[in-house]
């Protein structure tokens, strides 16, 4: 079923915020808790609160200057100069200059950079491809390519995360990480003193301390929105922020695009959606969701058992290897899937992601982030791990670009999905950033002193 | 089934309002969507060329159902003009006319079906306009979009030259043109302060309608604006300061109160308050400071009384709402869904002061209304006035017959509104 957003539901989806009774209060100590890490890339919680990018991108998605405060490309799109911002410092109080920048983008990424090279000019940070990187400003607000300190005054490698962002690395001590606020932060002091992060937490036990006044912001997974609206907690539900996906393998098994058609034909979307995901998200047959672009109807989402069977011309393959991470629900997604294939009379056998990286299949989570278009559909083939810039802004021209991809079927979508988060009531104007993760910088405590 | 994508041009068309597209349209020849329907028909045309199409319209979008038929009769026009008749379903070729929407642009698409094969075409309306109820009855609230800005707009000051925007590092000069208010200049603060989360500042204009004084925090700026805006438009000092800032404007209607103010040549002096300059609040302290202990707070509007004086009003940080009057603190009743910014009104529609006050709602869809305080409660003279973000400064215009409401939206643009009230 085809759901369309209004641009305010949008918005209100994007910035929710409980009880702005006055202006926001200073001070405060605010606990979030998580079942991850928080410095997990791409989307760990902490990343963003202690590091800035060249490059940020607003709440609903366009990209704004950061570290950055212009740029500009020349030679149709192969050379880029971003111009660093004046004044900012890094959190141990050494001044960000282009030589720091530079530093950090070549150990952020030492391989398939949208990149050729990087060099520092001036107060500038100069990149040169050797093909047109029109996304760049995009991908430059990108998780992977923060701007981190590598050596500090004395040469040395920093013991902790030292960047330019609203917190600054406190402690760390058996699960619990405390960020303190950066009182000479560029963009001004966040208005908490502090955030206490606990990781490693269960869902359940996330919601426990909230429910009792022991968490401010906990976790609620797609699958569990429903449930924890029932439970009356305070959600605020980002739009679609990732795309739950199939890669399949162009070779081995899969080599044969008849096979991978077959495979796509099979896939029960509606089963994913309406028993694993408690029916949140949106069903998808198109990479960027209707949301976007306006014609993701036409990528037909239906389950043909019959044409894949079909497809699959009386072959009986090889068993395929299906691999997905160690979360629960991923799992549960991988078996369903594996079920599904079954039936159209493909043999899968399961594994854990860090152990099969020849898999035929493997179910992935791609970002949606963006309120461009091409922008989004660039950043999402870099994170299936292909650089393919995407210049037109044209619909027609960008449906072609993606039902291209699509037709080749190493990229089988099959759900878009929101994130989630639990607030306690003394939370005011938490609002999300465009992937959906929590932007704690502009969030004040009820009754902080 | 294949999806072909020949001669799928996009054609970029004039925005199509709201408001038109949920108008009773009677004739075709108004219609708004006379140009989209006859472009997509033009690349329809050129794919299929001339026979028996069956054609199905389906409406994914925003786009009232009522308006559905009409669209439906507008794309069988267009159609016909090209030699292409909607006949029914038993014709070899089919075309499915999606009215689609992304979450910010109209997108109409055409699928053509021939035997097995499928062609796409598509076109892009436009973006998609908000649109905007109409006013309840009683006193009722009006915005005007004077201008946006991509700074944060700390403070807006009306002059008989035109407007002042302090920024936190630039004042800003806007005229009024033929085509609205229109920026004019940009001139640097060249003080260095730490940047804020939540940036405040104040301005006060001089009687003389062209000396100015502009507050940020640490800083105090005096200069004055030229008459001819070509000419340079304004000179100014900026020096570090912790002098108080001025939380009221020249009253000329008002008598002084006793708390805090002094005449000056016939109207009463601005109320000055000293700044936290590394929070975002007045810490309480006056200047001169004669009057009761006063608490921080937020923000201050002087008030007219039913017996003819004036008053302090304060907005805390604590969220209360305290009256500076005679010397005393009163609490006031009935502010209890107000915001942290209000600014006084002379509307003209009854006696009293009426009172604009920014909402303690959600931060995303803030609102402004009116009130009234007969005595020690505020009431309510119009329903709430729907803003289009979070409303960060409200100041008195001169005349006092209106307010100018800062508020920074979804996107952190800063729109600077002119806010009325209509007697009913």
């Amino acid at each position: 079923m085809l759901r369309h957003f209004a641009i305010s539901s949008l918005i209100v989806g994007l910035a929710l915020s409980v009880g702005a009774r006055t202006r926001p209060h200073y001070g405060g100590s605010l606990r979030v808790e998580i079942e991850g890490d928080p410095w997990r890339s791409p989307d760990g919680i902490a990343r963003r609160m202690v590091l800035d990018g060249l490059t940020a991108l607003d709440a609903e998605g366009k990209v704004i200057p950061d570290l950055a405060a212009d740029w500009q490309s020349d030679n149709n799109d192969h050379h880029w100069q971003f111009h660093l911002r004046p004044s900012v410092h890094f959190q141990d109080g050494s001044p960000l200059t282009s030589a720091a920048v530079v530093m950090s983008l070549n150990l952020s990424c030492t391989q398939n950079c949208p990149w050729t090279a990087v060099h520092a000019v001036d107060n500038s940070v100069v990149f040169v491809s050797d093909s047109p990187t029109p996304n760049l400003p995009a991908l430059l607000a990108q998780d992977a390519f923060l701007i981190a300190l590598t050596r500090t005054a004395e040469g040395q490698s920093p013991a902790n995360l030292i960047g330019t962002g609203p917190f600054q690395f406190a402690a760390f001590n058996r699960d619990v990480l405390t960020l303190a606020a950066n009182d000479s932060c560029w963009q001004g002091r966040p208005f908490l003193d502090q955030i206490v992060l606990i990781q490693n937490r269960s869902v359940r036990d996330q919601w426990l301390d909230l429910s009792v006044d022991r968490a401010d912001v906990v976790e609620v997974p797609p699958q569990q929105i429903r449930q924890a609206q029932q439970q009356r907690l305070t959600v605020v539900v980002s739009p679609p922020v990732e795309l739950l996906a199939i890669k399949a393998s162009d070779s081995g098994t899969l080599a044969n695009p008849m096979l991978r058609a077959a495979v796509a034909q099979a896939v029960d979307r509606g089963a994913l959606f309406n028993v694993i995901f408690q029916k949140q998200g949106e069903i998808t047959a198109g990479l960027l969701p209707q949301s976007l672009t306006g014609y993701a109807f036409l990528f037909s989402p239906d389950r043909d058992v019959n044409k894949a069977n079909e497809l699959r011309g009386g072959l009986a393959p090889a068993p395929l290897l299906l691999a997905a991470d160690g979360d629960p629900t991923m799992q549960l997604v991988a078996q369903r899937i594996a079920l599904n294939l079954h039936e159209a009379g493909f043999n899968v056998q399961l594994a854990k992601m860090r152990n099969s990286p020849r898999a035929d299949l493997t179910l992935l989570k791609l970002p949606i982030v963006g309120s461009n278009a091409a922008d989004a559909l660039a950043i999402l083939l870099r994170g299936a791990g292909e650089n393919a810039p995407v210049t037109t802004q044209d619909p027609a021209a960008l449906f072609r670009a993606e039902h291209d991809v699509l037709d080749l079927k190493t990229l089988i979508p099959l759900l878009d999905l929101p994130r989630a988060w639990a607030v306690g009531s003394r939370v005011r104007d938490l609002r999300l950033r465009a992937d959906g993760t929590p932007d704690l910088a502009g969030v004040s405590l009820e009754g902080a002193q | 089934m294949k999806h072909l994508w020949l001669m799928a041009a996009t054609i970029g068309l004039a925005t199509v309002s709201a408001h038109a597209a949920s108008s009773p349209v009677s004739s075709p020849v108004s219609s708004p969507w006379e140009q989209p329907a006859a472009a997509l028909v033009d690349q329809v045309a050129a794919i299929l060329g001339p026979g028996h199409v069956n054609l199905t319209v389906r409406n994914l979008s925003s786009i009232p159902a009522d308006q559905v038929p009409l669209i439906r009769r507008l794309l069988v026009q267009d159609l016909k003009s090209h030699g292409l008749t909607a006949a029914g379903a038993d014709s070899a070729n089919s075309i499915r006319v999606t009215l689609s929407e992304s979450a910010t642009k109209r997108l109409w698409v055409a699928e053509m079906s021939e035997g097995n094969q499928t062609q796409v075409a598509m076109v892009d309306l436009g973006p998609i306009q908000a649109q905007h109820s109409a006013a309840a009855a009683g006193l009722t609230l009006l915005s005007q979009q004077l201008f946006v800005a991509n700074q944060p707009v700390v403070a807006i000051l009306e002059m008989p030259e035109g407007m002042m925007a302090l920024e936190p590092e630039q004042i800003v000069l806007y005229s009024h043109m033929a085509n609205g208010w229109q920026e004019q200049k940009r001139m640097n603060i060249a003080q260095q302060r730490q940047s804020a989360r939540d940036p405040r500042g104040a301005l006060l204009g001089h009687a003389d309608g062209s000396n100015f004084d502009a507050w940020l925090p640490g800083v105090h700026c005096t200069g004055s604006l030229s008459p001819d805006p070509s000419s340079g438009g304004s000179n100014f000092d900026c020096r570090e300061s912790d002098d108080p800032w001025a939380v009221t404007q020249l009253s000329p209607q008002l008598t002084a109160p006793a708390d805090g103010a002094s005449e000056m040549n016939g109207t009463a002096a601005p109320i000055r308050a000293f700044y936290n300059a590394s929070r975002n609040y007045f810490t309480g302290v006056l200047a001169p400071n004669d009057g009761p202990g006063l608490p921080p707070f937020y923000s201050a509007a002087l008030i007219s009384r039913p017996a003819g004086s004036a008053a302090l009003l304060l907005g805390g940080v604590d969220g209360k709402v305290q009256l500076v009057e005679n010397g005393a603190l009163k609490p006031v009743a009935g502010t209890r869904d107000w915001g942290s910014d209000f600014a006084a009104l002379q509307s003209g529609c009854g006696p009293a002061t009426q009172i604009i006050a920014s909402g303690s709602g959600e931060a995303a869809i803030d609102s402004l209304r009116a009130y009234e305080m007969p005595a020690l409660e505020a009431v309510s003279t119009s329903p709430p006035l729907a803003m289009d973000g979070t409303v960060t400064a409200l100041s008195p215009a001169p005349d006092g017959k209106s307010v100018i409401a800062v508020v920074r939206n979804a996107v952190n643009e800063y729109e600077v509104d002119r806010v009325t009230a209509l007697c009913n």
